[in-house]
C-alpha cells in the first residue's frame, strides 16, 4: 500500500521538478549565467533522479519482503484438491474479482440496443398484379438504463423501406417510455407504451410467431401493435400471477371515415392515435392479468375501454364508448405449441351518428370479434438450426352488428370470414427465421395467398 | 506487483464501487446454501479453468464458456453449490445451481433478479422442471425444459447458463472424485 501512494507521487515530483525547469529557463537573463544556471540546474536535476531512483529501489526491496512474509502468513486452503490441473489458484470466490465479472460488467452497460425486422413476399392466388415484396419493417429499440431501477425503452419503426410523399412508408416511435421499478412486486411505465393485450401486441419480433404476416385477430379485433400515451402499474406475485393495469389516451371517433373501407378492415386501428397530436379529453383504461405458475402454461385475459368522443362534436350527444377484451392460452411442452385467442370489441352510443350516415360504406360497429387456435410441432433440430411446421384456423367479423341501420337502405351486418394458414418456420438461430406458409380465405378467396418472409430479432 | 497490472484492476475496483445499489437480492448464497444442502458444512472450492477445460465444456453444452472462474462450494455429502450469473435480456441474472453426488440437480435459485420484465423465472413451477436433470439431458428450452411466454429471454439464458454448468461438473468436478 506504501508502495501504491508513494509512486505516484514520486512522480509528481519529477514533473513538478521539469516543470519548474522550463519556467526558470523561460525567464530573461545574459547568454553566459543562463548557461551556467541550466548546467546547475541540471546537476541538481540529475541528483534529484539519482535520489528518487535510491528511493525507489528500497521501496520495491520492501515491498518485496512484505509480500513473502503475507505469502508465508497465508493458511493454506483447507483442502488442497490432489493432483489436479483444474486449481490454478486460491480465491475467495465472493470476493475476488474475474474475468467473468469484468464480461458480465461490460455487457451491465448503460447504452443498449435492440432491433429486429423482416422482409416478406406474398403472392396473390388470383392476382399476381397485386404480387409484393417490401421490407415489412425494420425496427431498432435504444434503451439507456438512469439508474438500477429506471430505465428507457424506445423503439423506432420504418415500415416498407422508404417514406416519402410519394412512397407508402410510414416512420413511427412504437414505444418511448421510462421503466421504474419500485421494488419486487410493483413496477411502472409512463410514457409512449403497448397495451398488454393478447400475445402480439406486445411480443410481436418475427420470431415470436408463427406465419409470414401476423394474424388476422390481433391486427383487425385486437389493433396491433396498439399503443398509446399513458402511464402503467405492473407487477407480479412470487407464485404465477401478473398484472398490468393502465391509464392512457384513447382513441378518436371524429377519425372515423364512413365513406372508407378501413373501419371495416381493422374497426380501433382505423381511429387510433399512437400519440401523435392525440386528442386526451378522455382517456382510456386497461386491466391485464395472467398466470404462469405452471411450467408451460399461460392463460389470461385482459380489457381496455375508454370514450372516444373526446368532447368533440362527433354528432351525437351521448357519450360513445369503446370497449375491448379479450382471453389467451398458451401450452409449450417440448417441441410442440398451442396457442387459443378469443378477442371481443364494440362501440356503445353510437347508435345516431349511424342513423345519421345512413347507407354508408362502414357504419360504426357494435359488435366485431374474432377467435383463432394454431398449433405447431418442431419436428426437425440440429444445433441451432430447427423446422417448425404449423397450422392456424380463424375466425373473425369486423362489423358483426351494425347498430340501428335503417330497414331498406341501411347497411348489412358483414359476415364472418374464416382463415385457415399453414406453413413453417425455419429457423437458422433461434432469433433468424425464414418462413413460409399458404393462407386460403373461405369468403374473400381473392386474398388466397402463398407468402415467404425472413425475420430476425437481435438484442 | 507491477504498476501496470495495478492499472489492470483499477476498472475493477471502479466496478466493485459502483455495483448497483438497488439490485433486488431475493436470497444470498448463505441462504440458497441452506435451501439446498440444510445445515451441511460448505467448503468453498472456486476452480480456475484452463484453455482446454473451457473449450471442452463449450463443445459438451453448445454454450460459450465466459469466464475462468467456476463459483463452487463442496458440501459435506460431496455435493456442489455452483454460482453462476447470466445476461436476461439486457441485465445480469445471478443463480445457484445445486447437484448430488451424481451431479443430478437438486435445486436451481434465482439470488438477484435486475430487470422488470422476465421475472418470471423465479417462480417455482418453472425451476422444478431442472430437478433430477443431468448430464445426458438436453437441458434446453423447446426440449425438456418449457419457456414462460413473458420471459422467452431469461428462461432460455438460465437454462444455457445450467447446461454449461453441468457440462462443467461432468468435465470438471466429476474428476476430482
Amino acid at each position: 500500500m506504501a508502495l501504491n501512494l508513494l509512486l505516484p507521487s514520486s512522480r509528481h515530483r519529477v514533473l513538478a521538478a521539469c516543470a519548474l525547469s522550463l519556467f526558470t529557463t523561460a525567464l530573461p537573463a545574459a547568454a553566459d549565467s543562463r548557461q551556467e544556471q541550466l548546467e546547475q540546474k541540471v546537476d541538481a536535476l540529475a541528483k534529484q533522479l539519482e535520489a528518487l531512483q535510491a528511493e525507489l529501489r528500497a521501496l520495491k526491496a520492501e515491498a518485496a519482503a512484505t509480500s513473502a512474509a503475507t505469502s508465508a502468513q497465508a493458511p493454506a486452503p483447507t483442502q488442497t484438491p490432489a493432483s489436479t490441473a483444474a486449481v490454478a489458484a486460491y480465491v475467495d470466490p465472493s470476493t475476488a474479482p474475474t474475468r467473468q465479472d469484468a464480461r458480465a460488467a461490460a455487457e451491465h452497460r448503460e447504452a443498449f440496443l435492440s432491433g429486429y425486422g423482416e422482409v416478406n413476399y406474398n403472392h396473390y392466388d388470383h392476382d399476381s398484379s397485386r404480387d409484393e415484396a417490401t421490407v415489412r419493417r425494420a425496427v431498432f429499440g435504444i434503451g439507456y438504463r438512469f439508474n438500477d431501477s429506471t430505465s428507457l425503452v424506445s423503439e423506432f419503426e420504418t415500415e416498407n423501406a422508404v417514406v416519402s410523399a410519394d412512397d407508402g412508408g410510414e416512420f413511427e416511435v412504437e414505444q418511448f417510455y421510462i421503466d421504474h421499478r419500485y421494488n419486487e412486486h410493483v413496477a411502472s411505465r409512463i410514457g409512449l407504451i403497448l397495451i398488454p393485450i393478447g400475445y402480439l401486441n406486445t411480443a410481436h419480433e418475427p420470431t415470436r410467431y408463427f406465419g409470414v404476416e401476423r394474424n388476422n385477430i390481433e391486427t383487425r379485433i385486437i389493433p396491433s401493435t396498439e399503443r398509446e400515451g399513458g402511464i402503467s402499474l405492473y407487477g407480479r406475485t412470487g407464485y404465477g400471477l401478473s398484472y398490468d393495469l393502465g391509464l392512457t389516451t384513447s382513441f378518436n371517433l371524429a377519425n372515423w371515415d364512413f365513406g372508407s373501407a378501413e373501419g371495416a378492415e381493422s374497426p380501433l386501428g382505423s381511429i387510433h392515435g399512437e400519440l401523435t397530436n392525440s386528442r386526451a379529453a378522455d382517456l382510456a383504461q386497461y386491466v391485464s392479468l395472467n398466470y404462469d405458475g405452471i411450467a408451460g402454461l399461460n392463460f389470461g385475459g385482459s380489457v381496455f375501454t375508454g370514450e372516444v368522443g373526446q368532447n368533440q362534436d362527433v354528432g351525437v350527444s351521448a357519450s360513445p364508448r369503446f370497449l375491448l377484451w379479450e382471453s389467451h392460452a398458451r401450452y409449450v411442452h417440448g417441441p410442440l405449441q398451442l396457442q387459443a385467442l378469443y378477442a371481443h370489441g364494440g362501440f356503445s352510443d353510437t347508435a345516431a351518428l349511424n342513423l345519421a350516415n345512413a347507407g354508408a360504406l362502414t357504419p360504426i360497429p357494435k359488435a366485431f370479434y374474432g377467435w383463432y387456435a394454431q398449433g405447431a410441432y418442431r419436428v426437425w433440430r440440429s444445433g441451432d438450426y430447427a423446422l417448425t411446421p404449423f397450422v392456424r384456423f380463424e375466425r373473425y367479423n369486423t362489423g358483426a352488428d351494425y347498430a340501428n341501420q335503417p330497414a331498406g337502405f341501411g347497411s348489412a351486418d358483414r359476415l364472418t370470414e374464416t382463415v385457415l394458414t399453414s406453413g413453417a418456420s425455419f429457423y437458422l438461430t433461434p432469433n433468424v427465421v425464414l418462413k413460409a406458409d399458404y393462407q386460403h380465405y373461405r369468403r374473400a378467396s381473392e386474398d388466397n395467398r402463398f407468402n415467404l418472409g425472413l425475420g430476425l430479432q437481435f438484442y | 506487483m507491477s504498476r501496470s497490472s495495478r492499472i489492470c484492476l483499477l476498472p475493477l475496483a471502479a466496478l466493485a464501487a459502483s455495483a448497483p445499489a438497488q439490485a433486488t437480492v431475493y436470497l444470498s448464497i448463505e441462504d440458497a446454501q441452506r435451501a439446498m444442502f440444510g445445515e451441511q458444512a460448505m467448503t468453498a472450492r472456486p476452480l480456475t479453468l484452463d484453455a482446454a477445460q473451457m473449450k471442452a465444456i463449450e463443445q459438451a453444452s453448445g454454450v460459450p464458456v465466459r469466464g475462468s472462474l467456476l463459483r463452487a462450494w463442496r458440501a459435506a455429502d460431496g455435493g456442489w453449490f455452483l454460482l453462476d450469473a447470466v445476461i436476461g435480456k439486457s441485465e445480469l441474472i445471478t443463480y445457484a445451481l445445486g447437484l448430488d453426488t451424481q451431479g443430478r440437480i437438486k435445486q436451481v435459485e434465482v439470488l438477484e433478479y435486475r430487470e422488470s420484465h422476465g421475472g418470471e423465472i423465479r417462480y417455482p413451477g418453472w425451476r422444478k422442471q431442472f430437478v433430477d436433470k443431468t448430464v445426458g439431458n438436453e437441458l434446453r428450452i423447446g426440449d425438456d425444459i418449457d419457456g414462460i411466454s413473458g420471459a422467452t429471454l431469461s428462461c432460455e439464458h438460465v437454462t444455457d447458463g445450467i447446461r454449461r454448468l453441468v457440462a462443467a461438473w461432468a468435465l470438471v468436478l466429476k474428476p476430482l472424485g
